[in-house]
């Protein structure tokens, strides 16, 4: 046992150069970081648009809200029978309006939470 | 990890990941393929780091040494094998002659058997990190290493 073992330590193969060795490393790592930074580029617009997309529907839903609580139809003098249709049905389905509110704001923690992660 | 932080480790390590390799598949070429993608991956991942990086890194090259023989389905190599031959046929002094039959005897054993062997006798690595390298338990290693051992000593003229 002891023979095959030292013939195995005696004989370990020397390591080889550096030389060319890390010139092409260094060169795929310059492939690679070049990547890196397009992909990480085309991410980062992608979720600042889908950010200004859900704040943008947050904002629009939040001043809805507030028109339709502050404004009831009844006290309207709107001319036009479309606006006030639209406006009655908005305030009768006051509910899902609020849902889609609280959906925008879940969905903007959620698109912030890896942000935080990363942080970490 | 920095750029620069990550080649100075790289720069300390990449001599005995090499040496890993080339032991493992018998191919010089081959081997500082499976190193440089094993550097890439590991710099993908870099982010994610924390621990022995040295270990880590061969963890990574040793998969890449399996995902290849994945891909290219394992050729069974013999005495015959190119590889073998092209080695042989170097020979020039004792100790050379002993290299060149160690690698010939290498290469004709199991593969996991063949990494126990090499990360334990030519690194020098303790059973605990052999075991992180492999994915494997203490216990398995230490069997590698003994079957190992005999298989060796079935191709080498001590």
């Amino acid at each position: 046992m002891k023979d095959i073992e030292q013939f195995l330590r005696e004989n370990a193969p020397e390591m080889p150069d550096e030389g060319q060795f890390m010139i092409e490393t260094n060169a795929r790592l310059n492939d690679v970081e070049g990547i890196k930074k397009t992909v990480d580029g085309e991410r980062r617009r992608g979720r600042i648009a889908l950010i200004i997309a859900l704040l943008t529907g947050l904002v629009i839903g939040c001043m809805l809200t507030l028109l339709v609580l502050f404004f009831p139809a009844d006290s309207l003098q709107a001319d036009s029978s479309a606006f006030l249709k639209a406006f009655e049905s908005l305030q009768s389905n006051k509910e899902i309006l609020f849902g889609v509110i609280a959906i925008l704001a879940i969905a903007l923690g959620v698109v912030f939470l890896p942000n935080r992660r990363r942080a970490m | 990890m920095t750029r620069e932080r990550f080649i100075s480790e790289v720069r300390a390590c990449q001599g005995r990941l090499r040496r890993f390799l080339t032991s493992l598949c018998g191919d010089p070429a081959l081997a500082d393929d499976l190193a440089q993608e094993a550097l890439v991956r590991a710099y993908v991942n870099s982010g994610r780091f924390i621990g022995n990086f040295k270990a880590w890194v061969f963890r990574i090259g040793y998969n890449c040494f399996i995902d290849n023989l994945r891909r290219v389905h394992e050729p069974s190599t013999t005495m015959d094998s190119p590889e073998v031959m092209h080695v042989a046929a170097a020979t020039s002094s004792d100790e050379a002659f002993r290299h060149e039959e160690l690698q010939r005897a290498l290469v004709l054993i199991p593969e996991k058997e063949r990494t126990a062997i090499v990360l334990h006798y030519f690194e020098d690595l303790p059973i605990k990190e052999i075991a992180s390298i492999m994915q494997i338990s203490s216990g398995t290693v230490k069997y590698y290493l003994s079957v190992g051992r005999d298989h060796l000593k079935q191709h080498i003229r001590l």
